[in-house]
């Protein structure tokens, strides 16, 4: 049976270490770390994905057990900062029903970042060394040669692409963890089809509709990329709201693109329907061409794969004020009791509009998006 | 799926007596019957009526879900409107843009409403009346338009209309070439004549429903009757948890002796008792001559501290015979942050690993902990709830 035992404090290093300059590549390694491995089945699930839109018909999937269990086992053991389901939840009573939340243990600068201060600048090496507890790595997910999805209780993290699910200790929501990419030829510093492809498998194998997958990039950071997960019971108000279709030859393809009416941060959603692999490319492609050009966006992946909401932030300088990708869809996180108790819609709203593009820049974001899924659908 | 039409046969058989589907289907109205506490919550009657406003053979739409009739232009406002009615157990009734299995679109006044178990108040299906909406609204002459929906709607449609025709005209730019669909968006008011139309449908569907449910003894009504001393799940929670193939229950911390008041089939093929042999009841029933009294203390001991606890346990069935019983309990928290509900997942030492598809047993305790945090999380969410 399960028991409490005091997880080992011991850290296992993860280093990323910068090769070389020209390739600006870096890899992550754990060294003798044995996690639970889920391995994919050979055929994607992204090929045939004809989903209505959750699938409630179903049974808990293999993943979402696996990530709960993990999830459920370290919230037990003591390994977080605090419940977050003892958090209060409330709607704000308005048009958009904002959901607000009362965290006070919540900080919002948790991920290990590198510890910038440890970069040894020696010739054109450069290591960054990041701690995590080894308690904290609940598994990971590689894809595998099997028919059907497998599961390996035991299994040292392998050398390919794979993505490892760190628990975020300081969760904003039940079940919330870091999906951190792994062995894509070196760890990738900008969004790739190869990760966003793995991560949207992840959310269809999970075919849980409470599960969000969020990322956001910031070009003000040093970047690794990750993403984080975690389970929202209710829609997300963004989730809700009209949208206005952008007509184009994607279409054909089953893509939709639309843009969020009526939201006080501009947004745009995509949405595949029986073409989770074109969706993953398209999108991948638009966030990496963002990147180019240094715009600051989220993304928010619901609808078990299917659909994924873009959220250029406007590029302040000298400000921290961004907003991260799940208060873009409308879930805000208080710290002080007060603030939670006089949190209106005017005021979200107001916090969400000053992040959002002008019209101009929105625009350009927009044809960006149709230019590349025009290209790709063709 | 084999099994599912049988549970959806069993839907209607164990309610109603035969002639049950030959009285609705004299109905001339357009409706569907869904019940709720099947996984998915699928249509389990479709009128004749229905199937041949949405072009839908009789077979394409038994065991699917309503939301196949929505498309694009569906309001997802609309929608959330519906699920949350259906979350809160109650009647709705608005305007809503459905596809024809051909896929054009049509306007009808949708009317939803819960049949009651009139034995313990529990929701047993849901009724949804859909009456077309006929005439064509024109946006030739906007302001005029827009006073006549202004003048006939209720609150909240007005705003979002007025809102929504400020947007769509601000986004000319891009919808010009498929104004007609954006037309089609916008909301279309039924009027008096549809909606009385809408409401005496309801009734008459109801009525059948009664008239054929009184022979089998187990009646139904459109109104929660309060005879009963449980407090019953809400439906959208019913089916979260549906998903959730772990033997478990739920008990209720905030009623007297803490009783089960949620069971999963498999707790019941564990332990061989019928559902309404353990609703209301302590799960102490589970105890016997040889369970050591330490075990039940341990389990005491981490209720009143509010905290989870995992012992083995020695439990009976219901034939008497005995079984090792991996037992975790967990305090279960809702929107407020407040204990809703104590989970109990069971694990019979030595059972067979079928189906476990690699999981060790305490993966499948804790997932299933997990799976039920998340659902009832969702509880006193909705709009209203929330006091400043």
């Amino acid at each position: 049976m399960v028991k409490v035992k005091p997880y080992e404090d011991d850290c296992c290093l993860m280093k990323y270490i910068a090769a070389s300059e020209q390739s600006k590549c870096r890899r992550l390694q754990l060294q003798g770390v044995k996690i639970p491995l889920y391995k994919f089945g050979n055929q994607s699930s992204l090929d045939n994905y004809v989903g209505l839109s959750c699938t409630h018909e179903e049974d808990q999937s293999l993943l979402d057990t696996l990530l709960l269990a993990q999830w459920e086992d370290r919230a037990w053991k003591g390994l977080l900062g605090y419940d977050v389901t003892t958090c209060e939840i409330k709607v704000i009573c308005a048009r958009r029903k904002f959901v607000c939340q009362l965290n006070e243990g919540w900080n919002m600068d948790y991920f290990p970042k590198p510890k910038e201060e440890k970069v040894f600048q020696q010739s054109e090496l450069s290591v960054y060394c990041m701690n995590i507890l080894r308690e904290e790595l609940l598994f990971s997910v590689s894809n595998g040669e099997k028919a059907i999805p497998e599961l390996i209780h035991s299994a040292t993290v392998p050398n390919d692409a794979n993505l490892i699910f760190v628990i975020n200790a300081n969760p904003v929501e039940y079940g919330h963890v870091f999906l951190v990419p792994r062995g894509f030829y070196g760890l990738p510093q900008s969004m790739d089809a190869r990760v966003l492809e793995m991560v949207t498998r992840v959310a269809v194998e999970i075919n849980n509709c409470s599960l969000r997958i969020f990322y956001d990039f910031s070009a003000s950071i040093a970047n690794h990329l990750y993403f984080q997960a975690c389970y929202f019971a209710n829609p997300l108000p963004v989730e809700l709201m009209p949208v206005v279709n952008v007509l184009g030859n994607w279409q054909e393809k089953g893509i939709h693109i639309s843009e969020v009416a009526d939201y006080p941060i501009k947004a745009l959603t995509f949405e595949g329907n029986g073409n989770l692999k074109l969706l993953v490319e398209v999108v991948a492609e638009i966030c990496s061409c963002l990147q180019n050009q240094d715009i600051r966006y989220c993304l928010l992946i619901s609808s078990c794969g299917k659909k994924m909401f873009l959220f250029p932030q406007l590029h302040m300088l000298a400000t921290t004020c961004t907003l991260s990708a799940w208060e873009c869809g409308g879930h805000f996180v208080f710290k002080e009791r007060n603030d939670f108790d006089r949190a209106t819609e005017d005021i979200l709203m107001k916090r969400m509009a000053a992040v959002s593009l002008t019209d101009e820049a929105f625009e350009a974001v927009k044809q960006l998006s149709c230019s590349v899924a025009g290209k790709l659908a063709s | 799926m084999e099994s599912q039409l049988g549970l959806i046969d069993q839907s209607f058989n164990a309610r109603y007596t035969s002639w049950v589907r030959e009285a609705l289907d004299e109905l001339p109205d357009n409706f569907t019957i869904t019940d709720p506490s099947i996984s998915g919550h699928p249509i389990v009657f479709a009128s004749r009526g229905f199937l041949k406003m949405s072009g839908y053979l009789k077979d394409e739409v038994i065991g699917r879900n309503g939301r196949i009739f929505q498309g694009p232009r569906t309001n997802r406002r609309s929608v959330m409107e519906i699920r949350e009615a259906i979350r809160e157990e109650r009647t709705i009734q608005l305007s809503l843009l459905n596809y024809r299995k051909d896929g054009t679109p049509f306007w009808m006044l949708f009317h939803l409403s819960p049949v009651f178990s009139k034995e313990d108040g529990r929701v047993i299906h849901f009724v949804s009346v859909q009456v077309p909406i006929l005439r064509k609204l024109r946006s030739e002459d906007g302001n005029r338009w827009q006073e006549t929906v202004f003048g006939s709607c209720r609150r909240e449609v007005c705003s979002d209309t007025v809102i929504e025709l400020a947007r769509c005209r601000a986004l000319d730019s891009f919808v010009d070439s498929d104004n007609r669909v954006l037309e089609a968006e916008e909301s279309c008011e039924a009027n008096d004549l549809e909606k009385q139309k809408a409401a005496t449908a309801i009734n008459s569907i109801l009525s059948v429903l009664t008239h054929y449910s009184e022979q089998t003894g187990r009646l139904v009504c459109g109104k929660r009757c309060n005879s009963s001393v449980m407090c019953p799940l809400s439906s959208s929670l019913n089916i979260s948890l549906g998903r959730i193939k772990q033997s478990f229950v739920l008990t209720d911390p905030h009623l007297h002796d803490i009783p089960i008041v949620y069971a999963s089939d498999a707790f019941l093929s564990l332990t061989g008792y019928n559902r309404h042999e353990v609703l209301g009841r302590n799960c102490r029933f589970l105890n016997g001559p040889d369970t050591d009294p330490k075990a039940i203390c341990q389990i005491k001991e981490s209720i009143q501290s509010d905290q989870a606890c995992s012992v083995r346990i020695l439990n009976y069935r219901k034939d008497g015979s005995p079984f090792w019983n991996h037992l975790h309990i967990s305090p279960v928290r809702n929107a407020t942050g407040r204990i809703a509900f104590y989970v109990g997942v069971q694990i019979e030492e030595g059972c067979k690993n079928e189906g476990t598809r690699g999981l060790s047993p305490e993966m499948r305790i804790l997932g299933t902990v997990g799976a039920v945090k998340v659902a009832v999380r969702s509880l006193s969410m909705g709009a209203g709830s929330s006091k400043s």
